[in-house]
């Protein structure tokens, strides 16, 4: 595994979870447990009845004791009938509700995790999780454990019945139990890699497909389609080899566990017999016997059946739970920023990624309110990271951040997104209608305010346009938004969310040229009133604003207005006669 | 057993559902027949053992023979081992059935779809595509799967039935009737089962994309506190969710209630009427256990009718799924008649825009408006067909570059219309480079290569000439780094440099590129645009840039207003003499006006030659 994969929880601690789900719906799961108990007794009278109806028929007796024993039985199967509704509805209950309560205390800690961490691991791991393990466990919890807490209680049962029947006899269906056991710790040894592994093999294909599609353009430009081709041709192979080496496995379990199940219906008709002509068991026990043993194969081989399935999702579960267990980079202790003096300060600021080289290091800057803040420098020189850290969105490794004295990480998060916003050139929209995703900033925002936050940033006119106005859904599969729409949307955000302070990380950049400067129309609108510091490769941005800090690995090189900095002659001023298409100095071109 | 996927699969037959179904069957009627006669031989063990206990129950208990009680209880052992090897033989089968047929689906629609090639996107989503690909073959390969166990278990409904109606007519009548009946009761209930099961999935799909949409939109989300809002309404689609997983349950609910009834209401039919012909003498007392046991065991076979019925049902909808995917066609068609390739060293013109890019020329296009930088660069590409009517294959193609193509005509690669070349052999000449094309996960070599045979070095220099040193000295893996999905672990301007890289390495006769550099940082594009030229010496390069960097390095810029060619001529000149072009390329700058920085940019294209990294000269082409 890759280090920096988000943590995958202990045995101990999806065993401690299991309970606690467990003590909280205890009530729900002694009802599945009660009800399925309850039908498997009610099954239970068919065999005893009908070895009754055998030796009655043996010694002789009558239509109507036939025609009574019939309607028990006819009454059995309709108790049991009606029983079995009802464990199922429990059990239905009892895993959608554990399911729904997982999966929302995943989006939950997913929410509360520190971004850094999530970038480290990667948005893939996140997803996997997200989408592979949340559908591993729905089958689990959906199916399985009513299935398993059904299937274990009836088998329990029918053996009991069993012994009831006759104690000897129900001892000769233990003889099969050593090589069952034993096949099926073997099959579980290596059966969760095998599945795992072919799951692999199936997301890999899935996604090289939806890639093949959504890359047809480059895929003709490049001349790509014959590849193409030979990797879905590959990753068919790959899937075959992970499907035969599970198949092996199945095809040394499932002949023993049949052989086992179903075998010991033949021993038992030799020893009953046997017992029989010796006079220590009746012809009535051993039909019962007999029948029960064909009767107690079907709980077992459920049982069999959704071993994998349980065990994937525990192997799921441990995933889901894992990400709980990572510590969050903020606490709530109760400071608040000085309202004379809200100004916003970096302190010695410096952070690493994980251990790694620290990509800001002693950054001190101080953003007076109303100031226009200009960040600019080469790529990989630290700029978005202090972005985020202006905004309080990461924790600074060293130094502290903090608006009119108070941390930024150690305010609430409602208070927090009052004082700063940060808008970055990562335009997501979210799957939800339109309203749902400007309301993201501010959920108790009616249609007006919505329909004026759109206004406000030039949106109001495509926004109107949508066939079905703010309810229009959007996201993949939906209406899709061009990216200089779905940036419209983010500004629209911020307007709603109304923060003190706005950090705009490269907001544009993504954009078309032409594009971006009609935004920047709606931009200055969400600007208007508001400390701005925005981050820039473009230079434009920085000519406009009252101060100008340039970012050079890490540090801070220079500060000052747009002048003074030309003036200065250093840096800054290169680029920007670089970006003037002056001829470059030497200098401003290192290789 | 074969061994998957195959050789190369042939042209699928998409007339119907149904004959895209008899094709795939046609491709492996062979295991098809082997999984059968495996289905068939499980199924028999399983439905003779009642027979054998009955016996053993005769013979053995009721009339004491130990010989007959060991013979027919070790028939009931033998059958057991019976099913044991069988059931395995079957399950190999069928699942070497079920994904020869998932596969071949597979197969053939990753096939199509790179057959219809850029269009795709357009004409059906990925997600599509992607459905077919697992839910949709999924199901083509159940269809497959069930027809061992289908086969098995009609095999094993007539020999009971035949073996009941042997001893007497009511029972064998009963099976006969009460069977189809019970298949019939269970049917009314799987319709609106599978109505809301669809619901359900539909519901958890779109939930699901909730939470990959954290994991991709959670800088945004924090970037605004939108958290709790976020979290509130997952919770609430969530519970949406599980309800209607309540309600899907009471109509399972009412089918795992029927599992029980209808089958034990047929083994008490069975058992009354066995029992008062046993009461009779009719039957022995085995034969009326033999009896209860065909009863009990009924309840397999009807399963899988079920089954098989709704397999089914979803491989024909899942193929017609298909059949649309394969019926989808390119916009873009191959000429009947393809005239012959111009030889190396074609001018590339469009008549209807004006624009015209010498051999061997770095042209800039600089667009007023980026619907048209899209548009034209798609023309020129031919991604798109949309310029004059086709006037017919040329059969006749000139030499010569016509530097003034019939103004009726659409874009030409020396005077050869575009439409009427190959298409094929057109992308080899001719390619387009834009912001949205797809990066392709493997390793970063991998990704840069793509058809070439690039060494490493070569690889190198294309990194070096769009300035991407850093991208590679920040992978520990260099070259073998790992390219995630989309490019995802790259940022946007390290993204369009790869972008860049690969295509200078396709190395193709023409390249023509959209906003190749906009999201790189000002510094880094300066070296871009300085590298560009040296790099694509010898061979055309057409840029749709606003960026004055750039600009300035092209050998010719042309100013496109309104879909046509305003001006064209360097730079330094269009900045002075076109004030509409100056005002487009230095947006916001107030030194637009300024004169001397204009004087700065005349004065430039003197020393352009000379520049540090010695780019071509400009001269020859703007003169």
């Amino acid at each position: 595994m890759r280090p920096g994969l988000l943590p995958i929880a202990d045995h101990a601690t999806v065993k401690a979870y299991a309970l606690q789900v467990a003590r909280r719906h205890r009530r729900m799961l002694a009802a599945v447990m009660g009800l399925s108990s309850l039908a498997t007794v009610a099954g239970l009278a068919g065999p005893r009845l009908l070895g009754t109806i055998v030796q009655d028929v043996q010694h002789g007796t009558t239509d109507g004791r036939i025609d009574l024993l019939t309607g028990l039985l006819v009454l059995a199967i309709c108790v049991q009938a009606v029983l079995s509704r009802y464990s199922y509805l429990a059990g239905k209950a009892f895993g959608e509700t554990v399911l729904a309560e997982l999966r929302e205390s995943f989006v939950g800690s997913v929410l509360d995790l520190p971004l850094s961490r999530i970038e480290q691991a990667g948005s893939g791991d996140l997803i996997s999780r997200a989408s592979r393990d949340v559908n591993a466990l729905r089958q689990a919890a959906q199916q399985g454990i009513p299935a398993v807490l059904g299937a274990g209680s009836s088998a329990l049962l029918t053996f009991g019945a069993l012994v009831l029947v006759s104690p000897p006899l129900a001892a000769v269906t233990l003889i099969t139990m050593p090589p069952l056991l034993v096949t099926v710790r073997w099959y579980l040894r290596y059966a969760r890699d095998g599945y795992l592994a072919t799951n692999a093999t199936y997301s890999a294909m899935l996604e090289n497909l939806a890639a093949t599609v959504d890359g047809a353009a480059a895929i003709e430009a490049l001349r790509l389609g014959r590849q193409r081709v030979t990797l879905s041709d590959t990753d068919i192979s790959r899937s075959w080899r992970a499907e035969l080496r599970t198949l092996r496995l199945r095809l040394r379990l499932f002949p023993v566990t049949e052989s086992c199940l179903l075998a010991p219906a033949g021993l038992m008709l030799l020893c009953g017999g046997y017992g029989y002509t010796r006079g220590w068991v009746s012809i009535a026990q051993v039909t019962a016997a007999t029948l029960y043993v064909q009767q107690l194969a079907t709980p077992v081989s459920t049982l069999l059946d959704w071993l994998d399935t349980i065990q994937t999702g525990a192997a799921s579960l441990a995933r889901l739970v894992g990400v709980a267990g990572i510590p969050p980079d903020r606490a709530v202790t109760g400071a608040a920023p000085d309202e004379t003096n809200r100004r916003l300060a970096a302190e010695r600021v410096g952070f690493a990624y994980d251990g790694g080289r620290e990509v800001l290091r002693d950054v001190d800057l101080i953003v007076t309110p109303g100031e226009h803040l200009a960040v600019v420098g080469p790529s990989g020189a630290g700029k978005s990271t202090l972005g985020r850290l202006l905004a309080g969105i990461s924790a600074p490794g060293r130094g502290r951040v903090s608006v009119g004295g108070a941390p930024l990480v150690e305010l609430p998060l409602s208070d927090l997104r009052g004082e700063v916003a940060l808008v970055t050139q990562e335009h997501h929209v979210f799957a939800g209608t339109l309203r749902e995703n400007v309301a993201l900033a501010r959920p108790d925002a009616d249609d007006e305010e919505i329909l004026a936050a759109l206004a406000a940033v030039d949106a109001a006119g495509w926004a109107a346009a949508l066939p079905d106005g703010l309810g229009t859904r959007l996201g993949s599969g939906a209406t899709e938004l061009s990216a200089p729409q779905a940036q419209q949307l983010a500004l629209a955000r911020l307007v709603l969310a109304d923060p003190r302070i706005l950090v705009l990380d490269e907001a544009t950049s993504l954009l078309d040229p032409r594009a971006a400067r009609h935004l920047e129309r709606s931009l200055s609108a969400v600007m208007r009133g508001r400390t701005v510091i925005s981050i820039a490769h473009r230079l434009h941005t920085a000519h406009g604003a009252d101060r100008v800090a340039v970012l050079e690995d890490g540090q801070v090189t220079e500060l000052g207005s747009h002048h003074e900095l030309i003036e200065a002659d250093g840096a800054y001023a290169r680029l920007w006669d670089s970006w003037h298409g002056e001829q470059p100095s030497p200098a401003a071109v290192p290789d | 057993m074969r061994a998957l996927p195959g050789p190369e699969p042939g042209d699928p037959d998409c007339g119907s559902a149904i004959r895209l179904l008899l094709w795939i069957w046609r491709d492996q009627w062979g295991s098809q027949l082997s999984g059968a006669s495996w289905g068939v031989a499980w199924m028999l063990s399983l439905a003779l053992i009642p027979a054998a206990i009955g016996r053993a129950i005769d013979r053995g208990i009721v009339g004491r023979s130990s010989t007959g009680l060991v013979i027919w209880a070790g028939a009931v052992i033998a059958l057991s081992l019976s099913v044991a090897f069988t059931g395995a033989m079957r399950h190999r089968s069928a699942l070497t059935n079920f994904l020869a047929a998932a596969y071949l689906a597979i197969r053939i629609t990753v096939r199509h779809a790179v057959k219809v090639g850029a269009d795709l996107p357009a004409l059906t989503s990925s997600g599509d595509v992607v459905a077919i690909s697992s839910t949709d073959t999924e199901a083509i390969g159940s269809t497959f799967d069930i027809t061992a166990r289908g086969t098995g278990a009609l095999a094993a409904v007539t020999v009971v039935a035949l073996i009941m109606l042997n001893m007497s007519v009511a029972l064998g009548s009963v099976v006969l009737v009460g069977v189809p009946v019970m298949m019939g009761l269970t049917a009314l209930l799987l319709r609106p089962l599978h109505r809301r099961q669809d619901r359900y999935r539909t519901m958890q799909g779109t939930l699901s994309g909730q939470t990959i949409d954290i994991a991709q939109g959670i800088r945004v989300l924090r970037g605004i506190g939108g958290e709790d809002a976020f979290a509130a309404r997952y919770a609430d689609r969530s519970q949406q969710l599980r309800s209607l997983g309540l309600r899907t349950g009471r109509i399972e609910s009412l089918l795992a209630a029927q599992e029980v009834l209808l089958p034990g209401l047929l083994t008490v039919m069975v058992t009354w009427l066995a029992a008062r012909l046993a009461l009779h003498g009719s039957i022995s007392a085995g034969q009326l256990v033999a009896f209860y046991g065909y009863a009990s065991f009924l309840a397999l076979p009807l399963a899988t009718f079920g089954e098989a019925a709704d397999a089914f049902t979803r491989g024909h909808v899942a193929a017609r799924r298909i059949v649309a995917v394969l019926r989808l066609r390119s916009a873009l068609t191959d000429p009947e008649h393809p005239a012959a390739m111009p030889p190396a060293g074609a001018a590339l013109t469009d008549a209807g825009s004006g624009l015209a890019a010498a051999p061997g020329q770095f042209l800039a296009v600089a667009c007023a408006s980026t619907e048209d930088a899209d548009r034209l660069a798609a023309r020129l590409a031919r991604y798109t067909d949309d310029s004059a009517p086709h006037p017919g294959p040329d059969p006749e193609p000139d030499p010569e570059p016509d530097p003034e193509p019939d103004p009726a005509l659409g874009p030409a690669l020396a005077a050869v219309p575009l439409r009427s070349l190959p298409l094929a052999a057109l992308r080899q000449r001719v390619l387009l480079v834009r912001n949205g094309d797809w990066v392709f996960p493997g390793t970063l070599r991998d990704c840069l290569r793509g058809v070439t045979e690039a060494g490493d070095e070569h690889l190198l220099a294309a990194l070096r000439a769009v300035s991407a040193q850093d991208i590679l000295d920040g992978l520990p893996d260099g070259l073998d780094a790992p390219v995630a999905e989309q490019g995802r672990n790259f940022s946007g301007g390290q993204l369009q440099r790869l972008r860049l890289a690969r295509a200078l390495l396709a190395d193709p006769e023409i390249m023509i590129a959209v906003e190749p550099t906009s999201a790189v940082d000002a510094h880094t594009e300066a070296r871009i645009a300085g590298q560009l030229g040296t790099y694509r010496q010898g061979r055309t390069t057409v840029v749709f840039t606003t960026s004055p960097l750039v600009l300035h390095r092209a050998d010719l810029v042309a100013y496109v207003t309104g879909g046509m060619v305003a001006a064209t001529g360097p730079h330094a000149r269009l900045l002075s003499a076109e004030p509409g072009y100056r005002a487009l390329v230095t947006r916001g700058a107030p030194t637009a006006n300024d004169p001397t920085e204009d004087d700065t940019g005349v004065d430039g294209t003197g020393v352009d030659g000379t520049g540090v990294d010695g780019t071509i000269a400009v001269a020859e082409v703007s003169a």
